[in-house]
């Protein structure tokens, strides 16, 4: 169960100490002792009960898939009322599968959401009306290409190489036929909904906690993610020659 | 005329992080204090660049100010601070010096000119450096805070006590 709560934090975007913090936690709501190996791909807890009799160790695979706050927060609440309201066991795993079924945004706002965010980008970035525009539909483009990949089990690099390369290619057209004050703008803003922002931040956070591996395996994570938004881009240039 | 300029900024930095926390499925009742944390993040920036403070610190004053009132939102909202401080941090990601350095990187390898190749060296290297530096300041900018003001957790003080004391009964049993 604790390894059920940790892999679902790891895999949400939860920081390493966060998974270790809630999961003693946790333990300590249920009167258990337990000791961590936190790895990237992979968690190890060995229970101990308060007597110091039994113990139980195991090991469990994280899978990784997408960010989803929802559930980090919804578990770190959890935590919290387990220590308040002594929960059992089983009342916990009912919270779990509730939190994990909670339903994403509609696929319709998040897409017009972060359009939006991509426009408001190119705004800060001094981009016209037009460009905002521009950057808009190439975000929304975008973003459908990569979930349409994720859904279609791509491999992630794979699906955000496939949405850089959509997003500037129409932000490329819109250079390319000099549509909007600014196209430069729009251009250069069309992937930066790709941007590894959970990744970097959690190494920095990782590498200043001590968790020097779990940091650099996060840091790695976000280079090739950004070398595989840079080869979009690239390719991109190469079909427009510019 | 400026002034007015930085607002309008601050705002579409708002909007991009509410974008981006959707994006990371955020829970509803959190939406709002991520566009004020965005804008307030955009605001410190722009506004301490019009005052003459170059980019890099300028980024870290944002990253800090984030990092610290996401320290405060999350009592109130009853979140982990990070579902605060991500979406909000990444709209102050120099997205256009990243894209610089890659297009001058791209164009150094076709450069067969001297004078050029060395023009185009310094421009893409300023860029990168600049943007190297900026990505970095958010990351320890954000991180500070949390460290700072973290020993066990962010929750306040009375829940804090009474699992002290649900340990202390364990162990005395």
């Amino acid at each position: 169960m604790l390894l059920d709560v940790g892999a679902a934090l790891m895999s949400s975007g939860a920081s390493t100490h966060r998974t270790r913090l809630t999961l003693e936690r946790l333990a300590n709501g249920l009167g258990f002792k337990i000791e961590l190996l936190i790895t990237q791909r992979a968690l190890m807890v060995t229970v101990v009960d308060k007597n110091q009799e039994h113990f139980f160790s195991r090991l469990k695979r994280t899978s990784p898939h997408g960010v989803n706050f929802k559930i980090v927060s919804g578990i770190s609440r959890m935590s919290w009322r387990v220590l308040e309201e002594n929960w059992t066991v089983e009342q916990i795993e009912n919270e779990l599968r509730r939190l994990k079924k909670l339903p994403h945004y509609p696929r319709l706002v998040v897409l017009s959401v972060v359009g939006l965010a991509g426009a408001a980008f190119c705004r800060i970035f001094g981009g016209g009306l037009l460009d905002m525009l521009v950057a808009f539909v190439a975000t929304f483009a975008g973003l459908f290409v990569r979930q349409t990949a994720v859904n279609y089990k791509f491999n992630p690099y794979l699906s955000i190489y496939f949405a850089s390369l959509s997003a500037s290619l129409i932000a490329g057209l819109a250079e390319f036929f000099s549509i909007g004050p600014n196209p430069e703008a729009s251009f250069a803003t069309s992937v930066l909904f790709l941007v590894p922002g959970v990744p970097m931040i959690n190494a920095v956070t990782d590498m200043m906690d001590g968790n020097i591996q779990n940091g650099t395996t996060r840091l790695f994570n976000g280079l090739i993610i950004a070398f595989a938004i840079a080869m979009g881009v690239f390719t991109v240039r190469a079909l427009f020659n510019f | 005329m400026e002034y007015i300029e930085i607002i309008i900024k601050s705002l579409a930095a708002g909007v991009a992080a509410a974008g981006f926390g959707i994006l990371f499925n955020v829970p509803q009742r959190t939406i709002l204090p991520i566009v004020i944390l965005g804008a307030v993040g955009g605001l410190v920036k722009f506004g301490t660049m019009h005052f003459g403070t170059g980019i890099v610190f300028a980024s870290f004053l944002a990253a800090t100010m984030i990092g610290v009132l996401s320290i405060r939102m999350a009592h109130f909202k009853n979140s982990p601070p990070l579902v605060f401080y991500i979406p909000s941090v990444i709209p102050l990601v120099p997205g256009f010096f990243i894209y610089k350095m890659m297009l001058g990187i791209m164009s150094l390898s076709n450069i067969t000119d001297n004078d050029l190749y060395l023009e185009n060296l310094i421009n893409t290297v300023n860029f990168g450096v600049k943007a190297t530096f900026i990505l970095v300041s958010l990351g320890i900018g954000v991180a500070v805070p949390m460290l700072i003001t973290r020993k066990e957790t962010v929750k306040k003080k009375k829940p804090k006590n009474k699992m002290v004391a649900v340990q202390q009964g364990q162990t005395n049993k």
